[in-house]
């Protein structure tokens, strides 16, 4: 019942938060400590594990260099090796483990954060989410935050642990071919600083038409049928062809910006080795080292880039998801509903509008709804009618607090709803939904899910009365049968009266509905009516009605145009003043009896 | 390192190599260069290893052979930037021109697909198909397959560099790679497996956890946020403990991988040591250092090996379109005579299996009104969709003017139908180009004519830019009345002889019911019409009704005949009659 206007809210992030991935992580740090320890603690023995074939090598190496080597030294050096490098890579394997164990708990614990949050939102901006939506908050998002804490862990400790230790040791040995050895990272750096900076102008040109090119994809996969009914396929065909080869085009301008320095870095970071060759041959000649120092930095620096590149990668990684969470973010960020808790004193049931001004939009100048005042009876009916567009809907969804007038009070009983508690709230107001959800159980679960002690009578009773009995019982398993979400064994229309019998069975003194959903399934219409009569009895209602004649027995009709109250009455007082209600009035009386006619003149004008 | 994607049959590689054409050379060439740049590492390898072997021996250092050495290092640089530059060249431009090429042939596919494939999906899907997917197969082309070239280059050219040396220690240092790529190769096989099992466990799961969302207006109405959230935490928990015994699973394997390559160290240490007698001192530094070098790039074949997996997900679903069977268009063609309608003897299921219409047959003549009706789910909608050509029928034929629909000339069955149904199709794109669509080069004053004979032109006119305002998701939101009027625009400047009418469901407000009544008057005059009805007054002139039950049709004949029958359509009748005297009270 909730007006959908999705995507008007989401204002574009000026500048993407590269950290945004870090921030919404950190207050879930807590229950993925220990793994997290463990995690750091198995990476940081598996690098010094990783050293020992370094270390094996060169002692073996200088033995050799000096002429003093055994075969025993090779078969110690081996048997040593084969106990380091399986406990290194199942220590290496243990701290990926546990990382990712951490990472599980922390998104977890984020998901739960997101639910708790969310139940704390103003239900219209739940409603708001479409399924797709949905997904990508709780599944899609959370999920690449995975790689963050997975991954940057062990694969950061060990690349940062190992690069630090290789450093010094290659200082300590010999600070001019240590600076040998290290000579290429920083050019390779500037290359991809560099690389970077010259296509900068151009990446926000490709990023535009990457953007481009996805809108008109999506543009044109929505187009589809009509495209294919008029079939107009040259046009938009051109059209979209044409932003994929831009797209293409743009894409091989910015890759030969780019690669001649940034593919550049890559090279550079792992060639190293052709410096130290030159420059500790020069160094021996000059006698500032001896052979086997000169061995221990072919070893020891040829491998030097390779947990940069490593590091480099991650920042990239990280980077990457951070302005991926929008959904995330934005959820979060979104104020809480407030809610009081208190169960407050009703006297009556009676719905009043005190000057309530409401809009969808943050900027105050799209109002849905400018000082609509009105009163419904206790015990009466009431109905909301008017043009498409008129605010009818959005008095349904904000007397049941889907959404927060942004000024005026909305009492029930002389109480600001307000004030009231959501328990309370919902209590006191039943509505007949748009898309009956139903959760996966039992019939009986199902109908239960409004009053949980009812006895099997009591859910017979309703389910009478909701003219559900009949299909329920013919069902195999009657009231035990299992339904659900997508499960297809009811129609739109049985969903229907069951969410009225549950209605029934909550029996709220206040009842919302919008016709429009409420008689979505018109092969059906006459049960759902019989069904919705039961459950109306003796309440307050409020309904959004079309069909006129349905309303022509209401006890008030208010008649909403452009977001006003402009006029209210009965049937007969509305028709007298001869308004907007009375043009309406004919409308339907004229639709009525239309009929479709392929000969004749159809009708004459009324 | 652990991602996992599914692919549970083979992939199509071929028809990605077959629709890379021209760029096949360019991808050739591209991984050559990357053999090359490794070649060019390799000489640099080879240059230290030389002067290593040469020093153990106790040569000189004399100027000349240090400008050698140097001269040689500087090539290896040179020849690894120049290389990597030619690599990184090619296979960007090659991976940048096939994901062009493969979005093109994917948007060809879609386009040939019968309507049918398009109606009811998720239009999300596929704009990731096309957008996500074709990236995911451009970085394994622009990067993975670079990789794997490089994890076996440098290996390699220190293979042979090894058994020019000496036969036994290159044999050693063989040997856990040939042990150890087997067992990665069958691993990913494997974890592709693990990975399909996944998906449909998280898939049962993530649909938990998505209703929690859906779920919340119930939960909130009935005051159950508690046990909403209780469902929620047990669906949470379920896809944490999935994804902890995945990781398990597939971190061992990858880690047995590593350890058995690296295992490699010690054994050449070992048959260095078992042939260490008739050794010289620089054979041996040379298989240390080799042996400490060759097996850092197989291990990048990990990584590979993801960006394959990835791909191989994605170009499955490509598969899936690629694959869709598209409707042959029949030769020769014949053109219709008249714009009869006829179905004969047509049956139709969406699956293959559970029939939705059987046996179906009837007549409709020129400029006749037949209407259609029946209880929800009796296969309605689906007939309009198989008149309308949106599907083929299993068995049977739907003819136009004598001519069965296959056998029409491309274009002639769009031609001579149009189609209002309840879900209006508007793209993003003026109001003006979306009745334009209805025909080719219609101007300003035709499809103001046809909106105002559509009764849309008064609330197109109050559009802040009349014809000139963009619709679609970022543009001006149009009610569904609204929408239903640019629809019959579009239809009445399309003026084909036959109109197919999904009467609307949804309950509007009067004023635009009425104008939407009248905008439908219009459309339907002179034209052979079908109509689905769900209100049965606006049919009362049918010249025929058919009452569709579960797929066949049990009552045909005028409405005056129908009532008089006392049948379904008089049970349906009689209980339109009371809904529409029903008033609501409390």
């Amino acid at each position: 019942m909730a007006r959908r206007h999705a995507d008007n809210r989401r204002t574009a992030p000026s500048d993407p938060d590269m950290a945004a991935a870090l921030r919404i992580l950190r207050p879930h740090l807590g229950p993925a400590l220990g793994p997290l320890t463990f995690s750091i603690v198995a990476a940081v023995a598996y690098t010094l594990l990783e050293l020992a074939p370094i270390w094996v090598t060169l002692w073996l190496v200088t033995l050799t260099v000096r002429a003093e080597a055994a075969p025993g030294d090779f078969v110690a050096g081996a048997v040593l090796l084969a106990v380091t490098i399986p406990l290194c890579y199942t220590l290496y394997g243990l701290s990926t483990e546990k990382s990712h164990v951490a990472a599980f708990r922390m998104i977890r614990s984020l998901r739960l954060r997101i639910a708790e949050h969310l139940t704390h939102l103003p239900l219209g901006q739940v409603t708001d989410l479409s399924s797709g939506a949905s997904r990508k908050l709780m599944i899609d998002e959370p999920e690449k935050l995975e790689l963050v804490v997975a991954h940057a862990l062990p694969e950061g400790v060990g690349a940062v642990l190992m690069w630090m230790v290789v450093t010094v040791w290659l200082f300590a040995t010999d600070w001019l071919m240590a600076l040998a050895t290290v000579l290429l990272v920083p050019v390779a750096l500037l290359a991809m600083g560099l690389a970077i900076r010259r296509s900068v102008p151009n990446m926000a040109a490709f990023q535009d038409a990457n953007l481009h090119m996805n809108g008109v994809l999506a543009e044109f996969l929505r187009g589809i049928t009509a495209i294919k009914v008029y079939h107009r396929a040259g046009p938009a065909i051109a059209r979209t062809a044409t932003a994929i080869r831009d797209f293409a085009q743009l894409q091989s301008d910015w890759g030969r910006q780019f690669v001649p320095l940034g593919g550049t870095f890559y090279a550079l970071i792992l060639a190293n080795i052709t410096v130290i060759l030159p420059v500790g041959l020069w160094s021996l000649h000059a006698g500032w080292i001896d052979l086997t120092e000169f061995l221990l930095f072919v070893i020891l620096g040829g491998n030097y880039g390779a947990p940069l590149m490593r590091l480099f990668n991650l920042f990239g990684q990280m980077a990457h998801i951070s302005v991926a969470v929008t959904n995330i973010d934005h959820v979060l960020s979104s104020q809480r509903q407030p809610d009081t808790g208190a169960d407050l004193p009703l006297r009556g049931h009676e719905v009043r509008f005190d000057a309530v001004s409401f809009g969808y939009g943050e900027d105050g100048d799209t109002a849905a709804l400018r000082d609509v005042s009105f009163t419904a009876p206790g015990a009466g009916m009431t109905a909301l009618i008017g043009p498409s567009g008129a605010g009818k809907s959005t008095v349904a969804a904000l007397l049941a607090r889907f959404y927060d007038p942004w000024s005026g009070r909305i009492t029930i009983g002389g109480q600001d709803i307000a004030a009231m508690g959501q328990t309370q709230l919902m209590e006191t107001v039943s509505f007949v939904f748009q898309d009956t959800f139903l959760f996966r159980g039992t019939i009986a679960e199902a109908l239960r899910f409004a009053r949980q002690d009812a006895s099997h009578a009591d859910l017979e009773a309703a389910a009478r009365a909701a003219r559900a009995y009949d299909f329920i019982t013919a069902l195999p398993d009657g009231f035990d049968t299992m339904i659900g979400d997508g499960s297809g064994i009811l129609s739109g229309g049985e969903r229907q009266r069951l969410a009225i019998a549950r209605a029934i069975l909550k029996d709220a003194p206040v009842l919302v509905l919008d016709e429009a959903t409420a008689f979505a399934d018109p092969d059906n219409e006459a049960e759902i009516q019989k069904a919705i009569s039961a459950l109306a009895r003796g309440k307050t209602v409020v309904v959004v009605a079309h069909r006129l004649h349905t309303i022509t027995r209401a006890d008030r009709i208010i008649v909403l145009d452009g977001g006003r109250c402009v006029a209210q009455g009965r049937h007969e007082e509305l028709i007298a003043q001869d308004g907007l209600y009375a043009r309406m009035w004919r409308d339907y009386s004229a639709t009525r009896s239309a009929r479709l006619q392929t000969t004749a003149p159809a009708q004459e004008a009324v | 390192m652990v991602a996992v994607t599914a692919s549970g049959r083979p992939v199509q590689w071929r028809r990605i190599w077959l629709l890379a054409g021209p760029e096949q050379t360019r991808m050739l060439r591209a991984m050559l260069f990357r053999l090359m740049q490794s070649f060019a590492l390799g000489l640099g390898f080879a240059a230290t290893l030389w002067a290593i072997r040469d020093l153990a021996d106790g040569r000189e250092i004399t100027q000349i052979w240090l400008w050698q050495i140097t001269g040689l290092a500087a090539l290896s640089l040179a020849g690894q930037l120049g290389f990597s530059f030619l690599a990184v060249s090619d296979a960007w431009q090659a991976s940048f021109r096939v994901c062009g090429t493969v979005r093109l042939a994917l948007l060809d596919r879609l386009l040939a697909l019968p309507l049918g494939y398009h109606l009811g999906r998720e239009r999300g899907d596929l704009v990731n198909l096309m957008s996500t997917d074709v990236d995911a197969l451009g970085t394994f082309l622009s990067d993975g397959l670079g990789r794997v070239v490089q994890a076996f280059g440098l290996p390699l050219a220190i293979l042979v560099f090894m058994a020019a040396i000496d036969v036994r220690l290159a044999l050693a240092m063989a040997l856990t790679i040939a042990i150890g790529v087997p067992v990665l190769a069958q691993t990913s096989h494997k974890l592709s497996g693990l990975g399909l099992r996944r998906q449909s466990q998280q898939a049962e799961t993530s649909a938990r956890v998505v209703e929690f969302v859906v779920g919340q207006p119930v939960l909130r109405a009935f005051g159950r946020q508690a046990e909403g959230t209780a469902r929620f935490q047990g669906a949470v928990d379920g896809l944490y403990a999935i994804s902890v015994r995945l990781v398990r699973a597939l971190v061992a394997p990858v880690m047995v991988f590593v350890a058995i390559l690296m295992l490699g160290i010690p054994v050449t240490m070992l048959a260095i040591a078992w042939t260490l007698g008739g050794l010289e001192a620089g054979t041996v530094l040379t298989a240390l250092i080799l042996a400490y070098a060759i097996y850092a790039p197989i291990i990048n074949l990990v990584s590979a090996m993801e960006m394959m997996r990835i791909a191989e997900a994605s170009l499955l679903r490509m598969d899936a379109v690629f694959d869709q069977p598209v409707p042959a268009p029949a030769s020769p063609t014949r053109s219709p005579e008249g714009f009869a309608l006829s179905v004969d003897d047509v049956s139709f299921a969406y699956d293959g299996k559970t029939a939705v219409l059987r046996d179906l047959s009837f007549e409709v003549p020129e400029r006749s009104m037949v209407a259609i009706v029946g209880p929800s789910g009796s296969g309605k909608s689906t007939l309009l969709n198989l008149i309308a050509h949106f599907w083929d029928p299993d068995t049977g034929t739907i003819s136009i003017g004598g001519v069965p629909l296959p056998e029409l000339p491309p274009g002639v069955p769009m031609d001579q139908i149009s189609m209002v149904s309840q879900d209006v199709a508007l793209f993003s794109g003026s109001v003006f180009d979306n009745i334009a669509i209805g025909r080719h080069g219609a101007t300003r004053q035709e499809v103001a004519a046809a909106a105002r004979a559509a009764q849309a032109d008064g609330f197109i006119t109050a559009l802040p830019r009349g014809y000139d305002t963009e619709l679609g998701e970022s543009g001006a939101r149009l009610s569904g009345g609204e929408r239903q009027r640019i629809a019959i625009a579009r239809a009445i400047l399309k003026d084909a002889p036959i109109v197919l009418l999904d009467e609307a469901t949804a309950a509007i407000d009067p004023i635009n019911e009425r104008a939407l009544q009248e905008a439908l008057i219009a459309l339907v005059l002179d034209r052979t019409l079908i109509v689905v009805a769900h209100k049965l007054n606006t049919i009362a002139a049918a010249d025929r009704i058919f009452v569709l039950d579960r797929g066949t049709i049990v009552e045909q004949g005028s409405h005056t005949e129908l009532v008089a029958q006392q049948g379904l359509y008089a049970r349906l009748h009689a209980r339109k009659v009371e809904a529409e005297g029903w008033t609501l009270s409390s």
